[in-house]
C-alpha cells in the first residue's frame, strides 16, 4: 500500500472537517432535540420533518441548495461576498455540506438519549424553584451525554464518507477540499488509478473500524460509571 | 394466513421475473461512446445519419475519454469509440479491446483558457493571479491533461496548488466557468464557443502540449457488426466533416 503526498492530504483534510462539522452541529443538536423532547408548540411536527429531511433526500440534492443558497448569486451569497467571506469551493464549504447530512444522525440519536430522562427528576428539579436554564444544565445535559456522544460519532463517520454534497459545493480541490471519497473517486474515474483507490478505500475502512471501537468503549465506560 | 402467504410468493416470482427479463438489443442499434466535448456535433451527425439509415439508432454515452475506456474495459457496451487523446486509445488497443485497423483520426482540437471573470488574463502567467481555475481531473480527462502539460511546462504547477478545481470531464469545467465559481477553466475552444457567459480569454500555447487529437475505432464488438462499420465510414465523409467545421474543430 502505497499513498501519495496528495493521498495523505486528503485523510488529513477528512479528519479535519468531520471534527469541525461535528463539534459546530452539536450545540445546535443538542438545542433541537430538546426542543423536539421537551418543547409543545405549534408546528413542531415541520420542525422533525425539517431536521430528517437531509437524511431522505439525495446528497447531491443537498449540495445544490447549498449551492443556489451560498452560491456567487446565490441567496445569502451575495451578502457574504459583501462581506469578504467565501464559502463555496472552499474547506468550509465542505464542513456545511457535512453538517448537513449529518444533522438528523446527531439529533436523532441525542433525542433517544433525552427520551430515555426521568420526567420525574424534571418536575423535582422545577418544584425546587429551577429556572428552565438550570435544569438543562445540571440534568438534561449530563443525561444526555450518552446520546450526545452515540450521535457525534454517527455524525464523525458519516462526515467521512460525505460525498454527493461535498462534490456540488466545495469540489474537488487537491490540498484544499478533495477528501477521501473524493480522491477515491478520482482515482475510480481512471482505468489506471484502481490500485491506489483501493489503498485509501482500505485507509478509509480503518478509519470507520476505529471510530466504531471508540464509540463502543466509551459508551461501555459510561455504563459502568452510571451502573456503579 | 394462506392467502397472505400466496400473493407474497406471487409478488417475489414476478419481482424475479422482471428482474431477469433481458433488454431484447434492437437490431440497427449502435452504441457510441465519445469524448464529452463531441457532445454536439455527433448528436447533429447522429441525427443526420438516422434520417438517411431509419434503420439504424443510437445509443450515445458520453463522458471523459478514460472514464469512458474503464467503462468499456470493464464491459460497458460499446461499438465506437471516439476519444479525445491517443493516451486512451493507446490503452483500449494494449488490451485488445479496440479493432486497430479500423482506427482513424476523427478531428483536432485547440485548447484555451475561458471565463467570466472581470480580472486582466491575457496569458499564461497571468493564471497565478486568480484564485481558482477549473481544470479536468488529468487522471481521466485529456483536457486536464493538456492543460496539465502546458502548466508544467510553463513552470506553473507547483504556484497553483489549491487553486485547480478538479472536473469530472471537460464540460463541468465549462459549467464552473459559466457560473462564475472559478476565474477560469481549461477547456477545449470548441466549447468555448458553446459558452454563454464565459469568453475564450487566450490560447494556449501550441508549444505547451501535445496537438488534441481525436481518434476513433470500432470496438471489437464493433468491428463485428456491418452497421457500426457503414457508420465510421460515413463519420469520415465530406457531410461529417462540415458538421465538424460548423463546430469549430481542426480538421487537418
Amino acid at each position: 500500500m502505497n499513498l501519495t503526498p496528495s493521498d495523505i492530504a486528503a485523510v488529513a483534510l477528512s479528519m479535519k472537517i468531520a471534527i469541525t462539522a461535528t463539534l459546530i452541529s452539536l450545540p445546535f443538536g443538542f438545542a433541537v432535540a430538546g426542543l423536539i423532547v421537551f418543547g409543545q408548540f405549534r408546528g413542531k411536527v415541520l420542525l422533525e420533518v425539517l431536521v430528517n429531511l437531509p437524511l431522505t433526500l439525495p446528497p447531491v440534492v443537498i449540495g445544490y441548495f447549498l449551492l443556489l443558497l451560498l452560491g456567487k448569486h446565490g441567496w445569502a451569497g451575495s451578502a457574504l461576498r459583501a462581506a469578504g467571506i467565501e464559502i463555496i469551493f472552499t474547506w468550509k464549504a465542505a464542513v456545511i455540506a457535512s453538517a448537513t447530512v449529518g444533522f438528523p444522525l446527531l439529533v436523532r440519536s441525542i433525542r433517544l438519549g433525552m427520551d430515555s430522562i426521568d420526567r420525574q427528576l424534571l418536575q423535582a428539579s422545577r418544584s425546587l424553584g429551577a429556572p428552565w436554564y438550570d435544569t438543562l444544565a445540571t440534568i438534561v445535559l449530563p443525561l444526555s451525554f450518552r446520546g450526545m456522544l452515540a450521535g457525534s460519532s454517527l455524525m464523525f463517520a458519516r462526515s467521512l464518507g460525505e460525498f454527493g454534497a461535498t462534490i456540488i459545493v466545495a469540489g474537488n480541490i487537491p490540498g484544499l477540499t478533495q477528501t477521501i471519497p473524493l480522491a477515491i473517486y478520482d482515482y475510480a474515474s481512471s482505468p489506471t488509478g484502481t490500485t491506489m483507490a483501493l489503498s485509501l478505500c482500505l485507509v478509509s475502512v480503518v478509519l470507520s473500524v476505529a471510530i466504531l471501537f471508540v464509540h463502543e468503549g466509551i459508551g461501555k465506560k459510561l455504563e459502568d460509571g452510571r451502573s456503579q | 394466513m394462506k392467502t397472505t402467504r400466496h400473493s407474497f410468493l406471487r409478488v417475489v416470482m414476478l419481482l424475479c421475473a422482471f428482474m431477469t427479463t433481458a433488454m431484447p438489443a434492437m437490431a440497427g442499434q449502435l452504441n457510441l461512446s465519445a469524448a464529452a466535448s463531441l457532445k454536439e456535433s455527433i448528436n447533429e451527425m447522429t441525427d443526420k445519419y438516422t434520417a438517411k439509415h431509419p434503420g439504424t439508432t443510437f445509443v450515445k454515452n458520453f463522458g471523459a475519454s478514460g472514464a469512458l475506456a474503464g467503462q468499456i474495459e470493464n464491459g460497458a457496451p460499446a461499438d465506437l469509440f471516439i476519444s479525445a487523446s491517443t493516451e486512451w486509445m493507446d490503452y483500449l488497443k494494449n488490451k485488445k479491446l479496440v479493432d486497430a485497423s479500423s482506427e482513424k483520426n476523427f478531428a483536432y482540437n485547440l485548447l484555451v483558457f475561458a471565463g467570466a471573470t472581470s480580472k486582466k488574463v491575457t496569458g499564461m502567467n497571468d493564471l497565478a493571479g486568480l484564485d481558482k481555475i477549473a481544470i479536468g481531473s488529468p487522471k481521466s480527462v485529456p483536457a486536464g491533461d493538456y492543460a496539465m502539460q502546458a502548466l508544467k511546462k510553463a513552470g506553473l504547477d507547483q504556484k497553483l496548488t489549491g487553486k485547480l478545481v478538479m472536473g469530472k470531464d471537460v464540460r463541468e469545467c465549462l459549467m464552473y466557468a459559466e457560473l462564475g465559481e472559478v476565474d477560469g477553466s481549461f477547456v477545449y475552444r470548441t466549447d468555448a464557443l458553446q459558452a454563454k457567459k464565459a469568453k475564450i480569454l487566450f490560447t494556449v500555447p501550441d508549444e505547451l502540449y501535445s496537438r488534441v487529437t481525436y481518434p476513433m475505432a470500432l470496438t471489437s464488438t464493433g468491428a463485428r457488426n456491418s452497421e457500426a462499420k457503414a457508420f465510421i465510414e460515413w463519420l469520415q465523409s465530406g457531410e461529417a466533416r462540415s458538421i465538424l467545421k460548423k463546430y469549430g474543430f481542426v480538421l487537418k
